[in-house]
């Protein structure tokens, strides 16, 4: 009581009211600018008009601050009316940035690399993945999207540091770490099946979020402890303000279509078949209803087959089918009118979000809720998200303030995206064992006739519809529409925080933080499919708690020195329970998916209780002298239950420094400079071990009726691991000219992952697969520069330029053992095809083996065996592909004209090499262009060698002297010039993944203010046109998006290796924002 | 203020310190003990596992003796080995599958303080007798392999050591084990799923083995494979009953991996069908086991054109008895045991006469397949399969009816066809097929070797005279 009375009396001693409104140098009324009175603890805020009132009296001095403006300071004379414009602030350098647990600190004051991105940038395009949304946009975040509806996203900062374990950037929102687990299968994640259910951090509602962080060096995120060792993407979502009331509602709608640019071109010369044309089993012989005849070769599925030949009659797929209208007919032999790109449908996403912001005296409120439903571009996909956002604030006393934060995200996946070599991914046949004379859409026709697999790929020649069945492929709508996954996502995240302010100097701030997860996944094979019937279900429960209690401290020790720091500890705990349970053998009831309907009793499903719990202390102390020098010094000491008890506490520290050099005095009063600052920095972060990778324990394999089996498991643990740690350097100097019109920011670094905590993989003759060890150091080094221009800004017309560049190299410096016992290979997964991803001493992360090109030791040229192909090197373990880009990038450009502004973003990626098994396959069943046509004599490649035809490489004989044989290309089975048959080498299917893409547009009209003040119950309406991923100016693979990949996981190895790969797709659109 | 500590102080107190949370890395899911008997019948499904699969990625070696051959896809039966994992999931099915398994029953035994010593000598017996089995099946697969540094974690790069001194090693451990078997302990009883703890049955498949594994080396070690066939020829088995067989069940997993790659109740796949190779010369000879391998096309046993494109409607199936999913899987059977002892007199190693016991061989299959003993009388009373006029030499005519024996035991039928000879074999030529093709003699190292292990693959490589199908074993003298 006794404050509120103080409040009031206060009150009284003003004897002045002064009203007035508030403006932006561009003439918008600013609601909720900060009013003080200077040297009181008094003041009010704007309205949603702009206006304030404030008790005063004269010649005191009012403090207009708003965040992005100049703060401005006037003296009360004797006038009612103060009207004041503030000037936006652009300076970049003097802005205020959030870093490590949730501290507002000043650009000058940071001692390592920040780049922050605010909410326009972040939805401009209206990307519904904010992952996705900040591709191209900060120097040094590798953000790897997928094609794939609602796929995980890969967001790497600075490299790959971890070998075998988690490199993902760590997400924290408001201060609070949330879980972006990817939970795909390993055998989603090295291309074999699965689906990509895609991670926890898509969920995070664009529309939410005031800004985006991204901390890079480990001196910025040593604070966060082990887990921010990746980097931190640091999300600051929205606040109400005091006394402000604010709605903003976007609606929009986009269309998708696959970019033909990023998908297979077909040959059409030849059809079904592994044979060959003109072989004598080209086609079967029979009766398939108009009398004995060809009929098309079913159970192959490649095509080479018989040339085209529209005046032959062959029995073709559709001939077997009783509701077909071709039924037992035979139809002309012609390459596919509508091939696989007819199966992609044209995808919509609508996305409606209404976000309220506002509050009282002492309350801040934020509502926010966002609806988005996407339809993908495969048949029968959905995505469905509901967002709600809620949090709140209120100053219990003047110094305690009590908020909470509620974000629940719901996301329902139907008929996701099969990825790999899988049947369940229709590229599995279209990519690699598909017939060229099927055309999509009769099959389209065939599956809705009666909803039954009406495949292209019979078993059986001649055998009618009841007694047939798909050999290898589904009709692919059977299997969109029928075989199709579902799944479930509940994402909680909030918190509970109070803070007290002890003193003016020093506060208290406890937070408990609550994440938790539900994840449900349903897979189901129906009857009538090549494998048998099959339910699968996944249940997982995730849940993390944070405990954070921190004393901020905030002190001018001299007149010219000032001190910062916190002290606290955390406490974080988390559980993960799940459970994986399948049918076995088949399933007795069609049509009944669930575990009880199973053909045999089903094995004990996979259960899985991990919890981990890591105790942190942690203390910073910044100091500050004149603006000129600051220097950090941060420590944390970790304790994990993950490791050994005598093992299991590890301590860093983090030191850090910068100097504003114009804030010389003798630099001070050069025109040109605006700001320059040198800042170095040295941190080291500890990490602990992954859950269970300490203590042996068995598997159980499902036992012979009454006789139960246990085995050891494929992994070996260690008790003896002891924490890994990453030591981490940089340097960096930012600087702006010209009144803020130029400037950059360059950053150099250095880091070195050691003692890593790995399961590598062991001979078996160990009897073991995989043994956890510390190993080696992996060490990354790069730089890094952002640089801004705006070459043009006259009164109604402006433009600015963002360029960002970013250069790692990353190199494995030792892995484990010593002596004869030295391992200098660590491989971390091996992919069908016959090529792995590895760590290897001396290389960059991730390098590609298998068999190389041959290359003649005179000559230097490609050796060519006697049969004409290349030369294989006898040993698999060649160095074939490095998956690192050489460098990475984005231009971003930003047009404005009064309230017109166009926006556009150019992503670039240099160099990387990634492995196709798509055309390792698909050209030895000769789907694609090359294995057809004529050859340099000008015959048919696929005519026999001896007749003139085949396939010449250019390159050497044995003997040195020049190729002049011919390859044989005359069937898909050993005779073909491309692809698996051949068993060429690996190397041959490497490509280059360099690109260049216009990532997003956006043309954005801002209705003037004069038409929607006549609109009254608006404040602001834009109108915006968008496209994302319009166009592919450059890449140099030809029927592949190169950044396609399995998605967020390690084990395709930083994407070097592509299965199934699945077409770009154009998004285009439109949005509508209403601010009330 | 007192208001504001109680509104604090709950947060201090909601978790327990990580010092007190010991549980937390404990898989609670999956235990530290189990008995041991559980890790040897899951080595036993190992082993059978392994040798009876016909999927392409472990185990092709029913196509390498031209028993089956493909219809679409070549790669196999044209012998490229390289193009997935095949020699990698065949080594580590029994490196990791069976030896190590059998490896923590044995440490789980010797570490249990109250077993009497009885018991412990014949359950390690047991173990050891399926361990030199398992080995013995990697050195003739393979050649110089992984053995005294092998079977240890914390050595991640085991040397490889010399095939001939492993397999005179595992002679003498078979040896020290088997009249260990009779110590009258108790013996792995229902988890012994070949005998359920039959020990007079264990002897004979002891000795069986030794008789096996003694021939192996009968052209390259004469005299030490005489002195162990003596040793062993009067105890091994006497009739089919003795045959040592993993009972597979209807029931996924435990059901016979042929069905699963082969049964229409768990795939569409149509890769297999017989071989003409078999075929034909079944036909000519009216062999009563072809209703049990083979099915028929319009009446008539038809196999497919070896390393062609086959239509799999137009060729015999493999047989229904095969690919069932209870169909057991044999490891050692009294067939080939008597072949064994035919070949052991015409070698000398053993008195008696080559015909009774090639007589009793060929008997013993049909009867097994579901052929009768008159079947079998019939049968070999052609001039081209009795043992006087069946072929000149004897290896000739044991090496063809041992051939069509192990019908469906693919990687044994390969191991006799190396030591044999016989049949003759020819690798695909003709039409579209690669020139210079070459039966394997020899499985190379799995690929992943080479980058888990590089060095001494490298030096097993040179030691053996090449990392190469075409490089033959130490006992492939001819």
């Amino acid at each position: 009581m006794g404050c509120l009375l103080l409040f009031v009396t206060q009150l009284h001693a003003q004897d002045l009211a002064v009203t007035g409104k508030v403006t932006a140098d561009d003439g918008s009324t600013l609601p909720g600018v900060n009013i003080s009175l200077k040297g009181t603890t008094r003041g009010t805020t704007t309205d949603t008009q702009g206006q304030y009132t404030i008790s005063t009296s004269a010649g005191a001095t009012l403090v207009f601050s708003f965040i992005g403006f100049q703060t401005q300071e006037v003296i009360v004379g004797n006038q009612s009316t103060i009207n004041v414009t503030l000037k936006s602030d652009v300076s970049q350098l003097q802005e205020v940035v959030v870093t490590a647990l949730g501290q507002e600190r000043k650009r000058n004051e940071l001692v390592y690399a920040a780049q922050q991105i605010n909410n326009e940038q972040i939805v401009q395009a209206r990307n519904p993945n904010v992952m996705n949304a900040l591709a191209g946009k900060i120097a040094g975040l590798d953000i790897k999207t997928n094609n794939n509806m609602g796929g995980s996203t890969s967001a790497i900062i600075r490299g790959y540091k971890s070998i075998t374990g988690n490199n993902q950037a760590l997400w924290v929102i408001d201060g609070v770490p949330v879980t972006n687990a990817n939970t795909n299968s390993t055998d989603q994640q090295t291309g074999r099946a699965g689906t990509d259910y895609g991670n926890a951090a898509s969920d995070i509602n664009p529309d939410n979020i005031a800004s985006v962080n991204v901390l890079k060096g480990a001196a910025a995120t040593a604070l966060y402890g082990s887990r921010a060792s990746n980097g931190v993407i640091l999300v600051t979502t929205k606040q109400g303000r005091k006394n402000s009331f604010d709605v903003t509602v976007n609606s929009g709608v986009t269309w998708g279509k696959i970019d033909k640019s990023t998908y297979v071109k077909y040959q059409k010369e030849y059809g079904a078949g592994y044979g060959g044309d003109g072989a004598k089993d080209q086609f079967y012989r029979g009766n398939l209803g108009s009398g004995e005849g060809d009929i098309a070769v079913f159970d192959a599925d490649a095509s080479f087959g018989a040339k085209f030949d529209p005046n032959r009659l062959v029995y073709q797929w559709d001939a077997i089918d009783p509701t077909s209208p071709t039924y037992g007919k035979m139809t002309p032999w012609v390459a596919a009118k509508n091939g696989p790109d007819a199966f992609f449908e044209t995808a919509v996403t609508s996305n409606q979000s209404v976000s309220i912001l506002g509050g009282g005296e002492n309350t801040t409120f934020k509502v926010g809720y966002t609806r988005s439903d996407e339809k993908g571009v495969l048949p029968n996909s959905k995505l469905g998200k509901n967002l709600f956002n809620f949090s709140a604030s209120f100053d219990l006393t003047k110094k305690l303030t009590i908020s909470a934060n509620a974000n629940y995200s719901q996301v329902k996946g139907m008929g996701r995206y099969g990825t790999g070599y899988d049947g369940k991914n229709p590229n599995q046949q279209f990519r690699q064992w598909f017939q060229t004379n099927v055309d999509l859409l009769e099959q389209k026709a065939a599956y809705f006739r009666n909803r039954q697999d009406v495949t292209w790929n019979w078993g059986d020649p001649t055998a009618p519809f009841d007694d047939n069945g798909p050999i290898y492929s589904e009709n692919p709508y059977f299997a969109r529409y029928e075989n199709f996954s579902n799944d479930s996502r509940d994402n909680f995240f909030g918190y509970a925080a109070a803070v007290y302010k002890i003193a003016p100097w020093i506060d208290l701030t406890t937070r408990f933080a609550y994440n938790g997860t539900q994840d449900m996944q349903e897979e189901r094979i129906a009857f009538g499919s090549s494998d048998p019937a099959q339910y699968k279900r996944f249940n997982r429960g995730f849940n993390e708690t944070n405990l954070d209690v921190i004393f901020n401290f905030r002190k001018a020790i001299t007149k010219d020195i000032n001190f910062s720091g916190l002290a606290g500890g955390s406490m974080r705990r988390s559980t993960e329970n799940s459970i994986r349970a399948q049918t076995n053998g088949g399933m007795v009831v069609p049509g009944l998916f669930s575990l009880s309907n199973s053909a045999n009793p089903i094995e004990a499903p996979t259960e899985a209780y991990r919890r981990i719990g890591v105790d942190g202390l942690y203390a910073q102390a910044s100091f500050g002298y004149k603006d000129l020098v600051n220097l950090d010094l941060t420590a944390r000491q970790d304790k994990s239950t993950t490791l050994s008890k005598n093992n299991n506490t590890y301590f860093y520290p983090a030191i850090g420094a910068n100097f504003n050099i114009s804030n010389l005095e003798g630099l001070k009063r050069l025109g040109w400079l605006t700001m320059a600052k040198l800042s170095a920095n040295y941190a080291e972060v500890g990490n602990d071990a992954p859950w269970g990778s300490t203590l042996d324990v068995y598997d159980k394999p499902t036992g012979l009726g009454n006789i139960p089996y246990f085995t050891l498991r494929n992994t070996k643990n260690n008790p003896d691991l002891k924490p890994e740690r990453t030591k981490n350097y940089e340097f960096g100097l930012e600087s702006a000219f010209l009144n803020d019109r130029v400037g950059f920011n360059f950053t150099y670094y250095r880091s070195a992952t050691l003692d890593q905590i790995l399961p590598v993989s062991i001979t078996a003759a160990t009897g073991y697969a995989f043994r956890y060890v510390n190993s080696g150091e992996v060490q990354n080094k790069g730089i890094e520069i952002s640089a801004y221009v705006t070459p043009i800004k006259v009164q109604d017309f402006s433009w600015t330029l963002n360029v960002n560049f970013a250069r790692n190299r990353n190199k494995v410096i030792s892995l484990y053992g010593e002596g004869a016992t030295k391992v200098t290979n660590v491989q971390i997964a091996s992919l069908q095809g016959g090529v792995s991803i590895n760590a290897a001493e001396g290389e960059p992360f991730g390098v590609i083996r298998g068999t190389n090109f041959v290359y003649h030791e005179g000559t230097g040229q490609k050796v060519v065996k006697t049969n004409g192909i290349y030369a294989a090197t006898s040993s698999s373990s060649e160095i074939i592909g490095n998956p690192n880009p050489d460098w990475i990038g984005g231009v971003s450009n930003t047009l404005k004209y009064k309230t017109l502004s166009l926006s556009f973003l150019l992503d670039i990626r240099h160099g990387g090499d990634v492995w196709s098994l798509d055309q390792w396959y698909g050209e030895g069943t000769g789907l694609y262009p090359i294995t057809a046509g004529l050859n340099e004599l000008g015959n048919p490649k696929r005519s026999p060698v001896a007749q003139g035809g085949g396939v010449l490489f250019p390159g050497v004989q044995a003997d040195g002297t020049p190729n002049t044989v011919r390859a044989a290309n005359v069937d898909g089975n050993g005779a073909t010039a491309y692809g698996y048959p051949g068993n060429p080498p690996r190397a041959m299917y490497i490509y280059d993944a360099s690109y260049i893409k216009l990532r997003e547009v956006a043309l954005t009209y801002a209705l003037p203010q004069a038409i929607v003040s006549k609109l009254r119950a608006f404040k602001e309406i834009d109108i915006s046109v968008i496209g994302r991923n319009l166009w592919i100016i450059h890449k140099n693979m030809e029927f592949q998006d190169p950044e396609e990949g399995l998605g967020s996981g390690l084990l395709n190895g930083a994407g070097g290796y592509q299965s199934g790969a699945y077409p770009a797709v154009r998004n285009y659109g439109f949005n509508v924002k209403f601010r009330f | 203020m007192k208001k504001l500590i109680i509104l604090f102080l709950p947060f201090l107190m909601l978790t327990a310190c990580v010092d007190s949370l010991d549980d937390y890395n404990v898989d609670t899911k999956r235990p530290s003990t189990a008995p041991p008997v559980t890790f040897f019948s899951n080595a036993l499904k190992g082993l059978a596992d392994t040798l009876t699969s016909p999927n392409v990625n472990v185990n092709n070696y029913r196509l390498y003796v031209q028993q089956w051959t493909t219809t679409t896809y070549l790669d196999e039966p044209r012998y490229n080995v390289t193009a997935r994992i095949i020699p990698e999931s065949f080594w580590r099915g029994l490196y990791k599958g069976v030896i190590s398994d059998l490896n923590e029953s044995r440490r789980l035994i010797n570490a249990d303080a109250l077993l009497l010593p009885a018991t412990k000598d014949v359950q390690l017996a047991q173990i050891e007798i399926v361990e030199v089995m398992t080995w013995a099946a990697l050195v003739n697969t393979f050649g110089n392999i992984p053995y005294s540094e092998a079977m240890n974690p914390e050595n991640p790069l085991p040397k490889y050591d010399d095939a001939k001194t492993i397999y005179d090693a595992l002679l003498v451990r078979l040896d020290a084990a088997l009249p260990k078997l009779e110590s009258k302990g108790t013996p792995f009883g229902g988890g012994d799923l070949l005998y359920k703890g039959k020990i007079p049955q264990w002897v004979k498949f002891g000795n069986s083995l030794k008789l096996k594994l003694a021939m192996i080396i009968a052209d390259s070690d004469p005299e030490k494979a005489k002195k162990l066939v003596a040793e062993a020829a009067p105890k091994v088995f006497t009739s089919n009953a003795d045959k040592a067989a993993f009972p597979y069940i209807s029931t996924p997993p435990n059901y016979n991996p042929i069905a699963q790659n082969m049964n229409s109740l768990y795939t569409s796949r149509q890769d297999f069908i017989p071989s003409a190779t078999i075929v034909t010369p079944m036909n000519e000879l009216n062999d009563p086991r072809r209703p049990f391998f083979f099915s028929t096309i319009n009446d008539k046993y038809v196999g497919g054109q070896y390393g062609f494109l086959n239509t799999y409607s137009a060729f015999s199936h493999v047989s229904d008895k095969i690919i069932d999913p209870a169909f057991e899987g044999l490891l050692l059977d009294y067939s080939e045991v008597e072949f064994l002892l035919a070949e052991a007199v015409e070698r000398g190693f053993i008195a008696g006469s080559a015909a009774d016991h090639y007589n009793k061989a060929v008997t013993a299959s049909i009867t097994y397949w579901g052929g009768s003993a008159t079947d079998a009388a019939t049968y070999l009373a052609q001039p081209k399969v009795a043992y006087a006029t069946a072929a000149p030499t004897w290896k000739e005519k044991i090496g063809f009816q041992k051939w069509i024996a192990l019908y469906n035991r693919g990687w044994e039928s390969w191991v006799e066809w190396r030591r044999l000879d016989y049949p003759k074999l020819s690798p695909p030529s003709g039409g579209n097929v690669p020139a210079g093709l070459a039966i394997p003699v020899r499985m190379i190292y799995p690929i992943v070797e080479q980058t888990l292990n590089g060095a001494n693959r490298e030096a097993a490589a040179s030691a053996i005279g090449g990392d190469l199908a075409s490089t033959k074993l130490w006992w492939d003298k001819f």
